[in-house]
Formats: C-alpha cells, structure tokens, sequence
C-alpha cells in the first residue's frame, strides 16, 4: 500500500515537472513570445528591408535583442506534454509529431537561438547589410521549425 | 507531304518560357525562405503580370494563342475523344490544361498578394485585408500549390508520352514556332489560321499587363498604405 502510494506520488510529481502549468496557459504564452517577436521582426524588416532609408540603429538594435530575449527565454517548457491540443489566445497548430520529433525539434531550437543571438551582436554595430544577411538567417530559421511542426493553416 | 506552319508566335513563347523558369524560381524561393522570401514574392507579382498578358494575348494574339481557337468546349471535347477533332494548335484536350493551369496560377497569384509566412513576408495587399482571412488565403496558396505541381507533372508526362509514343516533338515547335504537319491538313485548316501577330496589338498588352503589375507591386499601395507601417517602424523608443 505504501509502495503504491508513494509510486502513485512519483508518477504524478513526474508529470507535474514535465509542464509548466495548465496546457492552454502554455499555449497562450507561446503564442505571446510569438506574437512579440513578430512584432520585433517588422520593424527590423522595415527598417532594414523594405525601407532602409528609415534605418534606425537603436531601435534596430532594440528590436533584435527582444527577439533574442524570446529566443533564449526556454521557450522549450511551453512545449509540455499535451500541449499539441488547446485553445490559447486562439487553438495551437502544434503538430502531434512534434514529441516525437524532439531531436530534429532541439536542432530547429538551437539554429534559432544561435541566429537570434548572432543577429543582437551584428545589430548593435548598425551595419545595414550585415543586419539584413543575418536578418535572413533567422527568418530561415523560423521556416525551419514551422515545416517541421507547424500546421499549415 | 508536309509543309512548315509558324503556330506559336513570339509573344505566346516568351510567355511560355518565361512562365516556366518563374514557376520554377517561386518554387525553389518559397522552399528556400529566409531573405529569399521576398524574391518569391516579386516573382510572384511578375507571374500575375505574365498572367494578364496572357489573357489579353487569348484575345487579341495571334490565331493559336487565342482561346476562341482552342477553348475546350464541349463538342470540340467530345469531337476529340471520339477521334473527329482535327487541328493543329492545341488540342482540346491540351486547351483545357492551358485554361486549368491559367486558372490554378490565378489562385496562386490571387492569394499570394494577400498572404503572410508569419515570418517576415506579407503579400503586397496584405494591409487591404485582416491577419485571419490572410491566414485562410495562406493556407488556399499552399494547397492550390498542390494542384499546380499535379498540372505541371501532367503537362511533363504529355509531351513526354508524344515524343515517345505518338512521335511528335512538342518542345522543339514552342521554341521556333515552327511546326511541320501534312499539307492535307494545312489546307483543311487553312481558314482557321488567318490572324497574324500584331506589333500594336502586343504592346497595348505589354502596357496593360505592366499597369497591373506597376500597381499591386507599390503603385498603388505606396500612396495609401505604406505610411502606416512605417509609423509602426519608427515609434518612439524612448520607453
């Protein structure tokens, strides 16, 4: 009786550490540092891209560092058991397979990380044309998590 | 006997080709992403402007390229199957994989201008409609794209079954325009092929098809629209 209590006390700690609160509350948080980076990307995309003549280098460098702030957030615990399911600020288009996928997951994560990082570095020196090489390199990046467990709308 | 027809003229094979290597390069851009992304995008607004030029030319092109030659109605498709068609443009059955793929590049192009990657691309008239129904045209682009790759292989598999099964080369008369057939039926069709090229007629199609172009790529959307964005971009940073 008290091996299976105590069984019974490990199981449900064990999943209680695999989550980072109720499932769609991760969802809604995910989708948040999605939507802020987003935000961050525009203006780097305006200013870099599509307008460069509105370049501005703080605020350039502002926007690159809020991205690599989410990027090295530990958005991974968001990801709990689950959570390929749920409504949050509207339903995930996490693919199931993503747990079956945490390798090629983690791969896709750090390549994120690493050009996120390296584009807050290039951006604090205000070069226009580097800015925008590394700026492609994220976006990459992006795509490369979002064909391999984003749901196409 | 046989005799040397010219079939396809030069605005009709331009187009063509053109067409080709721009569906390929949207494809590689859009499999590729990052920066390349807005390539895709201005390949995309080139092909929409192939497109109109197409249409234009099936109106007042050269006999061949109209559709009124080759539209696949009906009769002509029953004519066909029953093995009474006889021409020598596109056959009915080849009509309807011109005006299927015409269509299926609409939809492409269609939603295109309106679509985002949730990245850092959004289709030229993005800021015309909301985030959700871009999401919903998004997810059209992607599926239509299917459809087209379906065309294209059907369109491969044709030309490869006439050069090995009925003998006849269909490449070699949409790069010279050019094409041999028996003088029996030149003759037969003879009164079908009477409408030549027409320098003003292709350009007044050139100007149509480069207006449209000219305003979905910044024309017409620098003046109404751009100034939002940029007034998002240059927000104070102070806080």
């Amino acid at each position: 009786m008290k091996k299976k209590l105590t069984l019974a006390i490990l199981v449900a700690a064990s999943a209680n550490a695999a989550v980072a609160g109720p499932i769609e509350e991760q969802i809604r948080f995910r989708q948040s540092a999605y939507s802020f980076a987003a935000w961050n990307i525009s203006k780097i995309k305006s200013q870099v891209v599509d307008h460069p003549e509105t370049f501005n280098k703080d605020s350039v460098a502002a926007a690159a560092n809020a991205i690599a702030a989410v990027a090295n957030s530990g958005l991974g615990a968001l990801y709990g058991e689950g959570t390929d399911k749920g409504v949050g600020w509207k339903e995930t288009r996490l693919k199931p397979e993503f747990f079956q996928k945490k390798e090629e997951v983690t791969v896709a994560a750090n390549t994120f990380n690493v050009a996120a990082n390296e584009l807050a570095k290039v951006a604090a020196t205000g070069d226009v044309s580097a800015i925008k090489t590394q700026f492609g390199k994220v976006g990459e990046s992006c795509k490369s998590c979002h064909d391999l467990i984003r749901i196409k709308e | 006997m046989k005799v040397t027809i010219h079939i396809w003229d030069l605005p009709h094979r331009l187009f063509h080709w053109l067409l080709a290597a721009s569906v390929t390069a949207a494809y590689v851009t859009a499999k590729i992403g990052g920066a390349l992304i807005d390539w895709h995008g201005r390949i995309g607004i080139f092909i929409l402007g192939l497109l109109v030029f197409r249409i234009i030319w099936g109106f007042i092109g050269s006999t061949h390229s109209r559709f009124s030659t080759f539209f696949p109605t009906f009769s002509r498709l029953a004519a066909y199957l029953k093995g009474r068609w006889q021409g020598i443009g596109h056959n009915p059955l080849g009509g309807l994989s011109v005006i299927a793929l015409i269509a299926t590049l609409a939809v492409q192009v269609g939603t295109g201008l309106f679509a985002n990657d949730d990245i850092a691309f959004q289709g030229p008239l993005f800021d015309l409609i909301d985030k959700s129904f871009s999401d919903k045209l998004t997810g059209w682009h992607n599926t239509a794209f299917n459809f087209l790759l379906a065309l294209v292989v059907l369109h491969l598999a044709a030309i490869i079954f006439y050069r090995w099964v009925k003998k006849t080369n269909l490449v070699v008369p949409m790069l010279t325009g050019k094409k041999n057939i028996p003088i029996a039926l030149a003759e037969a069709v003879a009164t079908n092929h009477d409408q030549r090229f027409g320098a003003v007629r292709f350009i007044l199609s050139l100007i149509i098809s480069s207006t449209v172009v000219w305003g979905v790529s910044g024309g017409v959307s620098q003046l109404y629209l751009a100034q939002s964005q940029q007034q998002i971009a240059q927000a104070p940073s102070s806080f």
